[in-house]
């Protein structure tokens, strides 16, 4: 008799993670992505909320932070609607909130799905950022690099780059690299050069993830386009394309990785020759497709990404 | 002997009703809910056309906010009030099993709480009426699932009320109920934290009281389905989890020493 409470018990408690993953299985299944911001005026919560501004900003900042991380976690169709007024919110409440500008500005350019898409409406933020903190040459390089990466203007983004250096306290490199863009704007290389300097000067993780994912996004279009001059080369000396890349790698290119840094193959079309980051690829980005015609493509020898592992552990962690 | 069982817990669950009821800080939770929704009509105008949303959204928020404070601060009075009363020493000399006290505590709560829930779903009703909302039935869903955490709750409350002494209960009781609405953080620790081992980070959020699982109020008041599966294993997971609470609070409860 006094087994049975035992027995009871036993049997509940081998029944709750039953449920529960059964109730995590329906939620995800069931999951509609819906959030709802009723006001949306930061002056108007400004007013409201005498004294307390700063503690609004923040916490909107963080709804703002929750909002982006589950909209990348787990929303489908990722369309990150309520991000831009969320930091226009947080930023109204607190103008001094640098993280704010920048973050929200690199989660709101950034191309789908991993940001908004919206490079106007990011740009228009660290310009009022710059404006709300004059003595800030970060929100100035940002806005700079904001200019030449998403709207493709290096003559803007030299500019900027080139106020920014003038601020107290700005990095030497500042000018150099307003020099450079100014040279060779538009360039791949340029690109990798700067995200580089971004993700060895960030100190947050998320930044410093983003300019790694970028430089590994270049690095695979490098090895694309180094694939792409195999095939060329592999078609001149033997009158037809290779049928596939595994046919190219064993006909004397033996280093040819056909995996990019994120891991998934290269995408070849036997009848163009073509070579491309697949769009299934953690490390697929539009912009870098676009860009090696206008990019002196380096070698394939001496290309990083030749020697890379298909592992993507393998680059930068 | 079933029937004898059931008729002296159905009187102890009775008379804690009765006597809950009979508690002013009742009432007043139940004035402050019914304020809270009524406040809806003032925040409406701070809103662009979403004014109905709001109503529903604060209205089951304040179904959920005090229906948690009353099922915490009368649960964990349940045994220890009774206990310090000294009241529960002759009913104890009656022919009543310690086990049928507890379940009987935790009836009555659960008829009390039926009760000011359904009076407050009834206050939101009532106010979306008058603002000539649609009566939308969705919130009944939202309202029903809310109470199966409520009872949840009870259960937890009831279990550290039979374990510990009040104060210390109402902490245990507190701490729980609020990581047991976070219990997706925990779930989700190895993702920001990998040093946190799977398996640990897994069996703390197995062990939890999830109460994730039932807060359907976002989902309700966007009128998004709810499959019948998940409301069906959220009632086995509140009849398991509570189930298990309860025979620990009457294990607990009669191995406890009254003197």
């Amino acid at each position: 008799m006094r087994a049975l409470p035992l027995l009871v018990a036993a049997a509940l408690a081998v029944l709750v993670p039953r449920a529960q993953d059964e109730l995590d299985r329906l939620r995800a299944q069931d999951a509609r992505e819906r959030a709802v911001l009723y006001v949306r005026s930061g002056d108007r919560l400004r007013r409201l909320a005498p004294g307390f501004r700063s503690l609004l900003a923040d916490l909107y900042w963080l709804r703002t932070v929750q909002y982006y991380g589950a909209q990348i976690a787990y929303s489908k169709e990722k369309k990150f609607e309520l991000l831009q007024p969320l930091v226009t919110i947080t930023t109204r409440l607190d103008p001094r909130f640098e993280l704010a500008y920048r973050y929200g500005a690199t989660f709101l350019a950034e191309p789908p799905p991993r940001g908004a898409g919206q490079p106007e409406a990011a740009v228009a933020l660290l310009e009022r950022g710059a404006r709300a903190l004059p003595d800030s040459w970060r929100v100035r390089q940002d806005l700079g690099f904001s200019h030449f990466f998403y709207l493709d203007d290096a003559a803007t983004a030299s500019r900027v780059l080139l106020d920014a250096s003038r601020i107290p306290g700005a990095p030497y490199w500042l000018v150099t690299l307003a020099a450079e863009l100014l040279r060779r704007g538009g360039e791949r290389e340029t690109s990798r050069l700067l995200w580089q300097q971004i993700y060895e000067q960030a100190d947050e993780a998320p930044i410093k993830e983003n300019a790694r994912m970028h430089v590994l996004q270049i690095e695979a279009a490098d090895t694309a386009d180094a694939i792409g001059r195999a095939v060329e080369e592999f078609a001149r000396q033997r009158g037809r394309r290779p049928a596939s890349l595994p046919e190219l790698k064993a006909s004397g290119w033996p280093d040819l990785p056909l995996y990019d840094p994120g891991a998934t193959p290269f995408e070849y079309d036997p009848a163009t020759g073509q070579v491309a980051v697949s769009r299934r690829s953690p490390v697929w980005a539009p912009g870098y497709a676009r860009r090696p015609e206008r990019s002196p493509i380096r070698p394939a020898p001496s290309a990083a990404p030749v020697t890379a592992s298909p592992q993507p552990t393998a680059h930068g962690r | 002997m079933a029937a004898g069982r059931l008729s002296r817990t159905a009187a102890v669950a009775m008379n804690t009703y009765r006597e809950s009821v009979r508690e002013r800080v009742l009432y007043n939770l139940l004035f402050f809910a019914l304020l809270m929704t009524l406040s809806g009509l003032l925040l409406r105008d701070l809103s662009i056309r979403q004014d109905d949303r709001i109503l529903k959204d604060l209205g089951l928020a304040a179904i959920d906010l005090f229906g948690t404070v009353i099922a915490i601060f009368i649960g964990v009075g349940l045994v220890n009030k009774e206990i310090d009363r000294r009241s529960l020493y002759p009913l104890l000399a009656k022919p009543l099993r310690r086990s049928e006290f507890v379940v009987g505590k935790f009836a009555g709560l659960s008829l009390t709480l039926l009760v000011n829930v359904a009076a407050m779903t009834a206050g939101l009703y009532f106010t979306l009426a008058v603002t000539r909302h649609p009566l939308d039935l969705h919130i009944a869903k939202a309202v029903a699932c809310l109470y199966l955490g409520l009872l949840l709750t009870v259960a937890l409350a009831l279990f550290f009320s039979a374990v510990t002494s009040a104060g210390l209960a109402v902490v245990c009781t507190i701490s729980l109920v609020l990581a047991g609405r976070f219990a997706d953080v925990v779930r989700n620790m190895p993702e920001v934290a990998p040093s946190v081992p799977r398996a640990l980070a897994r069996a703390v959020y197995f062990a939890l009281p999830n109460f994730a699982n039932f807060d359907l109020k976002d989902r309700v008041v966007h009128a998004d389905p709810i499959s019948p599966a998940y409301l069906a294993w959220m009632a086995v997971y509140a009849v398991a989890y509570g189930g298990l609470l309860l025979t620990g609070a009457a294990a607990v409860f009669a191995r406890r020493d009254l003197k």
